[in-house]
């Protein structure tokens, strides 16, 4: 590098070494099949006719010119003063729109109300509220008592929107129930498709929920319970069919909730209050935020979090904690991991890596060893086969046993792996 | 009546694929010559799925570019000016390509509105698993650079072009290299530096190479 060049960290001088070297040389079978793809490609290119070629650029032309007046003509819609269509009340069942938007039932049997647009909504049986068209503004329904299952037909505006108790729920197109008693102050709401904004009262501001998911929130107790529900993303429930029962089924009892979880298969427990929140630590794993994942694991308890906590935000947690040195914890969660998943990939890998953990550990070869051979034994063909391997070689090299064995074997499999540089050296003394 | 002058005639022999000269092999891919193919993808396959799958971070990836770029690199072969310049050739065309590549990535990310993780395919890589976190995460970085300074430091700090070359390859000027080279490697810096986890991993993995 020159001397009018910029200098660059040590950290980032080391990732830009690391990264000089990543890549594996081609195999001759990658350059073989390459080669023969562009020879094909070549012969192809030599065969066609021009005047193809031609019609073909012509095409294109034409092709590009209709999307980039599709580009401008969405663009004008978007931006121009082109007048959406306003949401319009196309027929209602069970019940009539009074004066100022009032929902007043007339049978038993709950309302179902139609919209131009292809919306519909049904209330279950004693439910109340408003309705509010506001023109090409929106929709807005003003849930006061009992539970309502909306089916949205998504497009870019206008919006719909419901508040209900103190909660704001906003529409991005979408399937869903939502419920609310003013009695006990219990909101809940069931997403089956698309995804809503729900902002409000503990919750806090623009808290999303996912398909497949239930978030109560009760204002006495302050707490928020999401249950991952996949049996309610399947089958929407039928609110014309439902009577008083299905009404009080809306208010889930915590024997509710334990039927629910049994349900989704692995789906996790609900955990209480804040910790329950969907955590997404994949995504702040990426972020570099691991203090915080360990954090908020260690917030919501330890033991808890281990025993609510999905495969994913597992596997990110074990991942924090290994990257931190936290060993105790990533080994707890590796071994929850395969504990309460035992059949998924991350459980294999959950082997691995506990292999891993191990070696760091004080004493704790022998068992990094027993970890190895678990996962070679049980995916010999897995992502992390090779490493398993190399660090099997390693550590029986250095417990002074004969590894020739092993650095052969690994020869053989992976002959441009991490460690055939080891595996050679080690052949090569032992002769 | 004048005299004519004939200009000597004589048989030369084609050259050995193995030992024809980057200029001998230029001029044979203009003219067509089958074996020219194979020659310069012997030649240069190697290092172009090299620098891809560096720049690209997945080895699937890298293998389509680099079908493409021959498949460029041999069917333009007449717009080759300067027999001589064959690898600049190909470098310059397998970096238009990224260009390319990471431009329309970043669009795909823009349009998106769920911005989707960054699929990086280190599965294949012969780093160890703690390095593989440590690409992964250096590798969102990168991806907060433009395709164009990004392309700049890689081709500078990873596969060690000199200005000169980048500028040619990228058809920019050498200042705008090198301002690019600047604005990136303080950006990279920063980020880093910003990232303690990721400066940590750096330093823990030196130390751990096998």
């Amino acid at each position: 590098m020159s001397d009018d060049e910029p200098g660059e960290s040590p950290a980032l001088s080391r990732v830009t070494e690391l990264l000089r070297d990543f890549p594996n040389a081609p195999t001759p079978s990658e350059l073989d099949r390459g080669l023969s793809k562009v020879r094909t490609r070549l012969s192809a290119h030599r065969e066609a006719p021009s005047a193809a070629r031609k019609w073909a650029s012509l095409g294109a032309v034409a092709v590009l010119c209709l999307i980039l007046a599709a580009i401008a003509t969405s663009w004008l819609r978007l931006r121009g003063p082109v007048a959406q269509k306003p949401i319009a009340l196309s027929r209602m069942q069970g019940g009539q729109l009074l004066q100022g938007g009032y929902l007043a039932e007339s049978g038993t049997l709950g309302m179902q109300l139609f919209f131009d647009e292809g919306s519909q909504l049904a209330l279950t049986p004693g439910a109340r509220g408003r309705l509010r068209l506001d023109g090409t503004a929106g929709a807005r329904l003003l849930l006061e008592r009992g539970s309502v299952s909306l089916q949205i037909t998504p497009t870019p505006e206008p919006h719909w929107s419901v508040e209900s108790g103190p909660f704001l729920v906003t529409v991005k197109g979408t399937d869903f129930t939502v419920g609310w008693d003013p009695t006990s102050e219990l909101f809940e709401l069931t997403l089956r498709r698309g995804r809503v904004v729900v902002s409000g009262p503990v919750v806090g501001d623009d808290f999303v929920v996912h398909p497949g998911q239930k978030l109560r929130v009760s204002l006495p107790k302050a707490e928020t319970v999401i249950v991952e529900d996949r049996a309610a993303s399947v089958a929407p429930p039928t609110v014309s069919s439902a009577g008083p029962a299905a009404d009080a089924a809306t208010v889930p009892t915590p024997t509710d909730e334990n039927k629910v979880s049994a349900n989704g298969g692995n789906a996790s427990p609900p955990a209480a209050a804040s910790s329950s929140r969907q955590r997404q630590w994949r995504g702040a794993l990426a972020s570099g935020e691991w203090d915080r994942i360990i954090s908020e694991a260690e917030a919501g308890g330890i033991e808890t979090t281990l025993e609510a906590a999905t495969s994913e935000d597992l596997f990110a947690l074990a991942d924090a904690a290994r990257y931190r040195r936290r060993l105790d914890m990533a080994r707890a969660a590796l071994l929850a991991q395969r504990r309460r998943f035992p059949s998924s990939p991350r459980a294999a890998e959950a082997i691995f890596l506990l292999g891993r953990v191990s070696e760091l550990r004080p004493g704790g070869r022998a068992q990094a060893l027993q970890y190895y051979d678990e996962y070679l034994g049980r995916a010999p063909g897995g992502t992390y086969a090779a490493e398993a391997l190399g660090r099997k070689m390693t550590l029986v090299n250095e417990s002074g046993s004969g590894a020739r064995s092993i650095a052969e074997e690994y020869l053989r499999r992976f002959p441009h792996g991490s460690y055939a540089g080891a595996a050679r050296t080690l052949l090569s003394v032992e002769e | 009546m004048a005299s004519r002058v004939r200009a000597p005639l004589s048989l030369v022999a084609a050259p050995a694929p193995r030992e024809a000269s980057d200029t001998e092999l230029a001029l044979a891919l203009r003219a067509g010559e089958p074996w020219a193919v194979t020659e310069v993808w012997h030649r240069y396959a190697a290092m172009v799925l090299r620098m891809a799958e560096r720049a690209l971070g997945s080895r699937s990836d890298a293998e389509d570019l680099a079908q493409e770029v021959f498949y460029r690199v041999c069917a333009r072969a007449s717009s080759l000016r300067d027999p001589n310049s064959l690898r600049s050739f190909v470098y310059s065309v397998a970096i238009r390509l990224l260009k390319t590549a990471l431009r329309y990535r970043r669009l795909r990310r823009w349009l998106s509105f769920h911005a989707p993780e960054t699929l990086i395919d280190l599965s294949e890589c012969k780093v160890d698993v703690e390095g593989r976190d440590l690409l992964r995460r250096f590798y969102v970085l990168l991806d907060r650079l433009s395709a164009r300074d990004r392309l700049v430091f890689l081709c500078r700090r990873v596969e060690s072009m000199t200005v000169e070359e980048i500028a040619t390859a990228m058809e920019l000027s050498e200042s705008t290299v090198k301002r690019s080279l600047l604005h990136s490697s303080q950006q990279l810096s920063r980020w880093v530096k910003a990232d303690a986890a990721l400066a940590e991993l750096a330093f823990v993995h030196v130390g751990r190479q096998p």
